[in-house]
Formats: C-alpha cells, sequence, structure tokens
C-alpha cells in the first residue's frame, strides 16, 4: 500500500474529451443512487480503472475530484493509499501472485520466481509489450487452493510452475481459463 | 414447486470453481437430460462443502454419498451407475467425515447441528426460498416480537465473542450502541478477510449470505440502527455478487426495507468494496475506508460504540459473528452454550492451510485441540512427512511446535499456553519447510500491510524485515536478537492499532519455541565488511 515509488500528481495529466466528463458524471450519479445518496470512491475507482485500461489517469481524477466536491489532493491520496487501484500505467492484465504464508509454505517462491523468468520483468513491472504486470500479493483468501494467483478477476490455484506457461498463454490470447 | 426424488449438490464457490466445478455441473446437467432423468434429480448449486483437496465434490441426496475428484468424463458413470443403477461408483466416492458437517454431532453427541456452516454446502445460497426452508429469517421474525433490550439479553447470556480475533462479548457491544441517544446508528459487517491462510467468511458469503444478511437486520432492530453496510475485501468477486443478490431478494420479499415483515422496522443494507489493505480489518479503519478515506486507524476511545462510522454510534462485527445469532435467537443461550468451554461459548470455523492433506474449512466447538484439527479433520502432515511448525491465528498469530497438538484451543488458550487462536488460521509447515524464510515473508508482509500513520510500526515493521533478511541470508550480526527482543516489545507496547501490536506474536513464539533455528543463522553468519568512510 505503501509505495517507494513517486506518484504521478492527480489533475494535471492530459485533457479530457466532452466524451469522458460525461462518462464520469454519469459514474458518480450512479454510484451515489447505489449508495443512497452517499457515495464509495472504491467502487467509482474501480470502474474507472476498468474502463481506462488497468490504471487511474491523472485527468481523470481531476475530474472526479471536481465531481464530488474533494480536493484533488484528498483523492490522489486515497487512490494511491489502496493496492487495488494504480496512478501508474499498468499492463493489460494484472498478476496478483500471493506470497503470503500458506502460498509460501506449498511452493510460491518457486511460481515467482517462474513468472519472472517467463515474463522477463521483475515485481511491479510490466512487460515491454503492455500485456502484463506481475505484482506480488497478500494473501487472496484461497488458501485451500494454494499456491494461487489472480489475473485480473480469475482466480487461479493448485499452481506448479509448469502449469503458468498454459495460463499465460490462454490470457495472451484473449481468452479466460 | 416441483419434487427431485434425488440431488445432487455441486459446489461452486471460488475454490471448486477454481478446480473445474463449473464444467463438471455443465456435463452433469447435459448427462442427466439425456438419460431422461431431468424429472427426478435436480443439480443444486451450492457454496463450499468444506472440501478443497479432493477436486471437484459432488454429493448425492438422500444417499448422502459424496464423490471426489470428479471430473467431466467421470460424469456419465456417476449419471449410469448411481442415478440409474444405485449402486456406488466406488472409485470416486469419499470419505464423507472429511465434511467437517458432522463435527459438531461427534464431538458434544448433543446435536445434530452445524452453527455458523448449518447451510454452507446444503442450500442454493442464490435461494431465499431455500434459505427461509432452513428457518432462515424465523430468527429475524422471533427477534422483532420481542424488545430489543430481551434480544440482547439473549446474545448477553449466550456468551457469544467476537469471531474476527479480539473476542469481545458481542452482547455488550450491542448493548453500548442500543443505550446511545442519536438520529442515526450503524451496523457494519466486516467483511475485510485478510489475515493471511483465513478463507471462512467467503466460504460464509459465498454459501450462506441470507445468514448474513438476516443476523444484520436483528442486530439493527436490537440497536436501533436502520443502515447496514458489509465491507467485502476487494478480490472476494463472487461474495459480493452472492451477497448483492441477497440483499435484493430480501429486499423484495419484504425482509429488508422500508417496513421489515410488515412491523414498521426499517432496515436497509449495502455494499463496500475493499481496495486491498489488510489494516482496513481493523474496525476504525474499515470505518475511514467507508467514509472514502485512506484505511488509518484513529484514537481510542472514543471507540466505535460511540462514535464509528460518521461519527455515530456504530456495531462492528465480523462475519463469523453475524453468522452465530441466528441460531442463537432460535435455539436460545442455554444451547450455545452446551457447545464449547467455560471460558468460550460455542463453536469456532477453522482455516486449514499449508502442507495439509485436507485443506478447507472445519467447524468445531472451542476447546478443540491442534491434533484434532490437524490429524482428525485435516488428515495430518502430506507425504506422511512430521510437522516443522504451525502457525495458529494467522500472520499475526503464533509460530508453534508440535509440542503444543494437545493445548485445547479457546478465547483463553493465548493468555494460559501462548496460543493464538486469531480469526481461526491453522497453516502447517512440513519438516522440509526451513522456517526464517517463511518468517521472513511474514515480516515482509507486515512492513508492505503497515499504513504508515504511526512510527512505531511504520519503521518497526521494516527494521523486523532487516533482521530477518539478515538471518535468511546469514548477514545478521551478533547483537542483532537482543536489538530484535528489544524491538519487537516496542512495537507490541507503542504501535497506534493492532496492526503493529499484533506483528510481533509470530516473531516473539518462534524465538521461544525455536531458539536454535536463530542461534544457527547467527552462528553461520558473517557480517558483511562496512566501509567507514569520512563523512
Amino acid at each position: 500500500m505503501r509505495s517507494d515509488k513517486d506518484v504521478q500528481s492527480a489533475g494535471k495529466a492530459e485533457t479530457l474529451s466532452e466524451e469522458d466528463r460525461v462518462f464520469l458524471q454519469e459514474v458518480v450519479e450512479r454510484d451515489r443512487a447505489e449508495h443512497h445518496g452517499r457515495l464509495s470512491y472504491m467502487d467509482i475507482m474501480f470502474e474507472l480503472e476498468h474502463h481506462y485500461g488497468n490504471f487511474l489517469p491523472g485527468a481523470v481524477l481531476g475530474e472526479v475530484a471536481r465531481l464530488v466536491g474533494t480536493p484533488v489532493s484528498q483523492l490522489n491520496g486515497f487512490v494511491t493509499f489502496y493496492t487495488m487501484l494504480s496512478t501508474e500505467p499498468r499492463g493489460q492484465h494484472v498478476i496478483r501472485v500471493c506470497t503470503s504464508g500458506p502460498c509460501h509454505v506449498t511452493g510460491a517462491p518457486s511460481i515467482v520466481a517462474e513468472l519472472k523468468r517467463l515474463l522477463g520483468v521483475g515485481l511491479g513491472e510490466t512487460t515491454s509489450d503492455g500485456m502484463f504486470t506481475l505484482e506480488a500479493s497478500s494473501c487472496l483468501g484461497i488458501c485451500g487452493v494454494s499456491p494461487a494467483l489472480m489475473i485480473d478477476d480469475d482466480a487461479y490455484g493448485n499452481l506448479t510452475p509448469k502449469d503458468l506457461p498454459q495460463i499465460l498463454g490462454a490470457k495472451r490470447a484473449g481468452g479466460a481459463r | 414447486m416441483k419434487l427431485f426424488s434425488t440431488q445432487i449438490i455441486v459446489p461452486v464457490d471460488s475454490n471448486s470453481v477454481l478446480q473445474g466445478a463449473l464444467e463438471v455441473k455443465h456435463v452433469l446437467e447435459e448427462t442427466i437430460a439425456r438419460f431422461n432423468l431431468g424429472s427426478q434429480v435436480s443439480v443444486v448449486e451450492t457454496g463450499a462443502l468444506g472440501i478443497y483437496d479432493q477436486g471437484v465434490v459432488l454429493a448425492v441426496f438422500p444417499d448422502d454419498v459424496y464423490y471426489g475428484g470428479v471430473k467431466p468424463v467421470d460424469v456419465e458413470e456417476i449419471v449410469t451407475e448411481h442415478l440409474l443403477k444405485g449402486r456406488v461408483v466406488s472409485r470416486l466416492a469419499i470419505d464423507r467425515n472429511l465434511s467437517s458437517r458432522r463435527l459438531v454431532e461427534k464431538e458434544t453427541g448433543k446435536s445434530q447441528q452445524k452453527i455458523v456452516l448449518r447451510n454452507a454446502g446444503l442450500i442454493d445460497p442464490q435461494s431465499i426460498d431455500e434459505y427461509i426452508a432452513r428457518d432462515g429469517y424465523g430468527a429475524l421474525a422471533k427477534a422483532l416480537a420481542m424488545k430489543p433490550g430481551e434480544v440482547i439479553q439473549i446474545l448477553t447470556d449466550s456468551k457469544l465473542q467476537g469471531r474476527g480475533g479480539a473476542g469481545f462479548p458481542t452482547g455488550l457491544k450491542w448493548g453500548m450502541v442500543a443505550k446511545e441517544q442519536s438520529d442515526e446508528k450503524y451496523i457494519v459487517c466486516n467483511a475485510d478477510e485478510g489475515e493471511p491462510g483465513t478463507f471462512k467468511d467467503r466460504l460464509i458469503l459465498e454459501g450462506d449470505p441470507h445468514s448474513i444478511v438476516e443476523a444484520m437486520t436483528i442486530a439493527g432492530y436490537a440497536t436501533g440502527a436502520h443502515v447496514g453496510i458489509v465491507y467485502v475485501r476487494g478480490e472476494y468477486f463472487m461474495s459480493i455478487a452472492r451477497l448483492k443478490k441477497a440483499i435484493k431478494d430480501a429486499t423484495e420479499y419484504g425482509l429488508l426495507g422500508k417496513d421489515v415483515l410488515g412491523t414498521g422496522f426499517q432496515f436497509d443494507i449495502e455494499v463496500y468494496r475493499g481496495g486491498g489493505a489488510y489494516v482496513c480489518g481493523e474496525e476504525f479503519a474499515l470505518l475511514e475506508s467507508i467514509e472514502n478515506k485512506r484505511g488509518t486507524p484513529r484514537n481510542k476511545p472514543p471507540f466505535p460504540p460511540q462514535q464509528g462510522l460518521f461519527g455515530k454510534p456504530t456495531v462492528v462485527n465480523n462475519v463469523e459473528t453475524f453468522a452465530n445469532v441466528p441460531p442463537i435467537l432460535l435455539n436460545g443461550s442455554d444451547w450455545f452454550k452446551s457447545f464449547g468451554t467455560p471460558s468460550s461459548a460455542g463453536t469456532k470455523v477453522f482455516s486449514l492451510s499449508g502442507d495439509i492433506v485436507n485443506r478447507g474449512i472445519v467447524e468445531a466447538p472451542l476447546g478443540v485441540t491442534l491434533r484434532e484439527l490437524i490429524y482428525d479433520f485435516g488428515g495430518g502432515v502430506k507425504g506422511g512427512k512430521h510437522i516443522g511448525f504451525i502457525q495458529t491465528g494467522g500472520s499475526a498469530g503464533t509460530v508453534l511446535t508440535d509440542k503444543y497438538l494437545d493445548i485445547p484451543l479457546d478465547f483463553a488458550s493465548m493468555k494460559t499456553n501462548n496460543v493464538s487462536i486469531g480469526s481461526g488460521v491453522i497453516l502447517v509447515a512440513s519438516e522440509d519447510v526451513p522456517l526464517l524464510p517463511f518468517l521472513a515473508e511474514v515480516a515482509h508482509f507486515f512492513w508492505h500491510e503497515s499504513c504508515g500513520k504511526c512510527t512505531p510500526c511504520r519503521e518497526g515493521t521494516l527494521q523486523v524485515k532487516i533482521i530477518m533478511d539478515s538471518l535468511v541470508n546469514r548477514t545478521a550480526d551478533p547483537a542483532s536478537l537482543q536489538r530484535f527482543g528489544i524491538l519487537l516489545n516496542l512495537l507490541s507496547a507503542t504501535s497506534f492499532c493492532g496492526l503493529g501490536q499484533a506483528a510481533p506474536l509470530a516473531f516473539e513464539s518462534a524465538l521461544r519455541n525455536f531458539p536454535e533455528v536463530f542461534d544457527q543463522a547467527l552462528a553461520e553468519s558473517s557480517v558483511p565488511e562496512v566501509c567507514h568512510e569520512e563523512v
């Protein structure tokens, strides 16, 4: 949750199209209705992150801050606190590989090593083709089938290093499992 | 309603889907249709059965036969042999006692019922009718016919304690909120299950979401609140979907909304998501997160029952705690106290993980021992190996040797025997797993998850990580173990919230129980040459 990287400051990036502004307003209002007049920034940010390709561009944060009536700094503080949200561009697919206790005991270190080797990137990095971002994750709550990882919303369990090429290949080909 | 003579139950929780449950279900339905059995056999999706190491599991009722490791190619054999000819396919049948469903009766001989997991794996979690058919919402109806104070009294008498780790008496907490005067109060369900090795709340939310909806509504009535919020881990996509469906269905049935069961009592529930922050399991950090802020803890007191969400009186309970409430109201406090130990009433849901034969969820009366959990229900260590170490309670829990196997686990066991029960994690590592790299991973976890608000935790967890890494790399200096002890004391004594206070538990207990491992690492260490340049 703490990032050692410098984060891109919100609200100073490229400008938004009129279409973007309409979309953002819709997202905020839909969320307000769902939460009986309150808002859930988290819901909004998850939706926007999905829409804008796995990260939250600064200009988007700036406009949302204006729409919800909060300082951009506050919203930026919120977004950079939570590991599932990112202000830095990420790959098309985000791989979250669990390194917590139960996965560690059953072989996570070899899974992480093989992923690094196959993708040619370290933890927190994105492949040069922009396809995958590899992240270490705290416990994903699927310890019954450890070692485990998630790619986007899909979880994979009972992993061995030799399962990984096929899983990555299927994702790369654009399919589900 | 159609009557079927046979039901096949297919768990479709996340763990089972991962192992191919949906493909098996699809083939099963096709095959049943092909053999023209559609009018006699129904295929029911359900939550987890609590058995994970058997691949895809099917249960056939009323025959009470469980099949494990079922692949799509096995389905036709099950249909033609079992369903058509009534012969159990023995090569796939598994020992049903591995299903924790039977544990309560086995241990106590007093009841045929599981408490928390009473419905998980038995009903279709997406069907409100099936929940109602199993006495669902009966406890709510009963509560609404009582005075709020009477509801709280039953909970207080039951001695139910919070299942999230702290063990605070639930009745007392509800009573504190009930007596506050306020225009608004909140009921919050902590479903931010993040303690490594814990996956019980996921099973409850995916397998029996209505139990949480019902219990929160009861809490609202008892304390005078009209809004409930469930804060669910962001990664729990299926839990969120199931819960939202349960809320929608309950609202349509008049079990939520402006006029609950025609009594004029109003209660609504909303779902909020987490964003991947362990600290948000801490109750104030969780409330801050719902308030659209960074998830950092607040000063205590005031506690949430006085000033919680949006500064209003708030009940914050764990998923498992809520799941206990309806059965207690239906069956009474004496019934509940008949399970467990004098200091700790009821059952606990344990998550078994690591090098254990049957990984999964087990519900057992408090007072159960590690030996029973690991060997009787877990089937022992994989490959017939010996236990290297056991971590109980989660990453913020104790690291133990097999000398602790016979200590009864309850809320008093930390105080009396230095065994933490926490959220019910039982993580077993075989003799092949080296302890220090594991502890280094735990240290890395706390360093990463520290929210950074207070200095002892922010800097202390970093120092713990540095020392652990130096032990693993054999570069520890001789004084580091002494510093380590002081550091751990400092963390537990001065950290702002439970995260930093509990972070030392694993290391302190490991130092106590495995001193030789640390001594050996020190003996093998050589301190790297440090360059002392004049600055």
